[in-house]
């Protein structure tokens, strides 16, 4: 009895030690969204960099929104998303310094292969959104915030349609793979990104096609920036700078060039201001 | 049905090659729940017995409260937490947000209302004729009260297994406060969360048999403990 | 040590218990309250043993120096034994060091006392049982060890061999006997077996009603009781 005690209170002390220490090294912690750590690029990212400066980078993965939330309350030294027009915004605010371009992937509309809206091959995002609702075929949404939401809203208004309300609009409010999920269930056009499509499509057999893609419109651009230090004194600016200045060196663009998902599948291209791709 | 066999095997795999990353989110979840149970327990019967044998104002308010709260919703106590530790928050300067403490903080929170009640309501179902009896025997009030909680161990002990169970399985909070950093506040939990995220179905379930395989430990240890004890 | 009671009232939500009892127990006798249900033998002994407060007239102990102070020292004096099971769900042996812990004694002077009352009480071969496991009669007698063992001036018992055998009852007489003549225990114990009484008592306490009706010496009590409910009531007259 005394013994397991004294085991039970080593255990609890050492444990103590080990929460406390955690902090020892020079961290700094990036907000970013989930499909960027899903694909597994910070995987393959970040010991690059930590190799090389001794920083570890801790990535809180959430959504977009979520995600510039966290870094203007100075919850993050740097933020790291895809949603240039609110990042831009943010920066004038003064939110955010030091925003730079660092790589981008596309959007493709999803579907059932038999298309009951006939969108296949359209070169246009905002014409497919329009027959899609035009035939009422389900359409499911991020409804989160997410850039990829935000990104999907900006094709609605282009097209001119209101979608909230309807029926045949599925708003869930979930991550791109569960989004994926209820679409392949429930036989739906939605938009994603590539990467997540490419990651998931495969390994979970979904029966959905690439319905639209190129279409300049679904570009996705993905942007890091410092947060404020004037307004957020206590955040580790130096260290950020240099994670910054990594992603958009020539050294951390050959990586993200260089990075493949497990099928061998290129996800993110490069493109920093002066980087030659 | 394929993918559960799978799950199956490749949680055997798991814990036979004792895969480092593994073992770091296993004993981070242990080190996490325990230190935040062990705190949520002693704040907890303390409550309870001053619930129990004090009599003060609002003393059935809180009763009524610590009830309604063991029902918490997690992503609740997450969301109000992270306002709380956000730097742009009350405790902001502690930069307590995304760090173990955080969870622990967050998990001793959940715990505490389901240990103060069940404890509660445990010490007062001894009978009455047990505190008579103690300062009969010429016990302090407060050692009088001692014996009373130490009538109702059996209790309390399923009350702390109650509130170890609760937190061990949660998820909303701990990733709201501690943001499942990979290496730094990536628990069981969330670990499951993320894998169901990225598709791994299969990892994904072979993880939540593990965290019930530690489960069954700890049951099984607290078992024997209360064993001994009633001895 | 005298212990005074002086015109002792008490009642539970407008339902009076005892009435204006006034008492003097005296060091080293032995002392039976007797009485149907309901009379507030057990009010009177908690009131006593300064378990419980009166609502009126007040309870001292005193000794050569004057009125005690009632504080942890003078009830550290005092024992009391419960109607009912009171037991702690624990083991025998823990049940009976109980008071002793609370003492503050050295673990080996705890281990002694208890074995040698346990070994009184032929309990000695359950000291490691959980009290639950016991028989009725086990279980009264690790009650009555368990106030004995702390070696109180005072001894209040509450029908301490109600329900139990003749074997049972003999033995705990037996060892309450023992204590009040050889160590002079001032003992007050409340009865429903009125050949128990002549048995032990010295004295008799009668109560009815929530009043002290007859307080006599033993031999003149039941030989020629002063009160008519008394002699009704030990002749087994009395119908209530």
């Amino acid at each position: 009895m005394r013994f397991l005690r004294n085991c039970i209170w080593m255990f609890l002390i050492l444990s103590m030690l080990n929460v406390s220490m955690g902090s020892a090294e020079t961290r700094i912690r990036c907000a970013s969204t989930t499909s960027t750590q899903n694909s597994g690029l910070f995987d393959y990212l970040l010991p690059i960099f930590e190799r090389e400066t001794g920083i570890k980078v801790d990535v809180v993965a959430v959504g977009t929104g979520a995600a510039l939330e966290i870094g203007k309350r100075g919850d993050a030294d740097v933020v790291f998303v895809h949603a240039k027009e609110d990042e831009l915004r943010l920066v004038k605010e003064g939110y955010f310094v030091n925003r730079h371009d660092v790589m981008y992937n596309d959007f493709i509309i999803v579907g059932p292969p038999d298309d009951p809206a006939g969108v296949k091959e359209l070169r246009s995002a905002s014409e497919a959104f329009r027959k899609i609702s035009r035939v009422k075929a389900p359409f499911v949404s991020r409804g989160d915030n997410s850039g990829t939401h935000k990104k999907e809203l900006k094709i609605w208004r282009k097209a001119g349609i209101n979608p909230g309300g309807n029926r045949w609009y599925l708003e869930v409010g979930q991550g791109m793979g569960k989004t994926l999920r209820i679409a392949n269930e429930k036989r739906a056009y939605t938009l994603t990104d590539r990467g997540t499509w490419l990651a998931l499509k495969d390994k979970e057999r979904f029966d959905l096609e690439i319905m639209v893609e190129g279409d300049k419109m679904l570009f996705n651009q993905y942007g890091v920036m410092a947060v404020n230090p004037e307004r957020h004194p206590h955040v580790k600016y130096k260290e950020a700078m240099r994670f910054i200045n990594f992603l958009i060196s020539e050294k951390g663009q050959r990586a993200i060039a260089g990075f493949r998902d497990s099928r061998g599948n290129q996800l993110f291209y490069p493109d920093a201001k002066g980087f030659k791709r | 049905m394929n993918e559960i066999l799978l799950a199956f095997r490749k949680a055997f795999y798991l814990i036979i090659s004792l895969d480092r990353e593994l073992i770091e989110i296993v004993s981070l979840s242990l080190c996490v729940s325990l230190t935040a149970i062990l705190i949520a327990s002693v704040t907890g019967i303390i409550s309870a017995s001053l619930l129990a044998f004090r009599r003060f104002p609002m003393r059935g308010l809180i009763i009524n409260l610590l009830n309604t709260f063991m029902g918490l919703p997690p992503v609740v106590v997450g969301l109000l937490l992270y306002l709380i530790l956000s730097r742009s928050g009350p405790l902001g300067f502690l930069g307590l947000l995304y760090t173990p403490s955080a969870m622990l903080i967050a998990q001793a929170i959940l715990a505490f209302p389901i240990i103060a009640a069940m404890s509660y309501s445990s010490i007062n179902s001894v009978s009455p004729d047990i505190r008579l009896a103690a300062l009969g025997l010429g016990a302090t009030r407060v050692q009088a009260s001692i014996a009373v909680v130490r009538d109702a161990r059996y209790g309390i002990i399923s009350s702390v297994m109650a509130g170890l169970g609760r937190v061990m399985a949660e998820v909303g909070a701990v990733l709201i406060v501690g943001g499942n950093i990979a290496g730094y506040t990536r628990v069981m939990t969330t670990t499951i969360a993320l894998e169901y995220d990225k598709g791994n179905f299969s990892l994904a379930i072979a993880l939540g048999i593990i965290l019930l395989l530690i489960s069954l430990c700890i049951n099984s240890v607290m078992y024997l403990l209360q064993r001994r004890v009633s001895k | 040590m005298n212990l005074t009671m002086k015109n002792v009232s008490k009642s539970y939500g407008g339902c009076v218990a005892i009435e204006d009892c006034t008492l003097t127990i005296k060091p080293g006798t032995f002392n039976a309250i007797i009485g149907p249900n309901g009379s507030g033998k057990s009010t009177l002994l908690r009131i006593a043993s300064l378990l419980e407060e009166p609502d009126r007239g007040e309870v001292t102990y005193s000794d050569s120096t004057g009125v005690l102070k009632k504080d942890i020292s003078l009830r550290r004096r005092i024992a009391v034994v419960l109607a009912g099971n009171t037991l702690f769900n624990d083991t025998v042996f823990n049940n009976v060091a109980y008071g002793l812990r609370i003492r503050g004694y050295k673990r080996h002077i705890i281990s002694d006392k208890v074995h040698d009352i346990l070994g009184r009480f032929q309990l000695s071969d359950r000291a490691r049982r959980n009290v639950r496991t016991l028989s009725t009669g086990e279980a009264q007698r690790v009650v009555v060890a368990r106030a004995l063992v702390t070696e109180p001036w005072y001894l209040f018992l509450d029908e301490p061999t109600a329900s139990l055998d003749p074997v049972n009852t003999e033995l705990i007489e037996a060892v309450l006997r023992e204590y009040s003549f050889r160590d002079g225990m001032t003992i007050v114990m409340i009865t429903h077996n009125m050949f128990q009484a002549k048995r032990l008592a010295d004295r008799i306490i009668f109560m009815y009603r929530g009043r002290i009706i007859e307080d006599a010496d033993s031999s003149r009590f039941f030989t020629s009781p002063e009160d008519e409910l008394a002699r009704r009531f030990i002749s087994g007259d009395m119908v209530w």
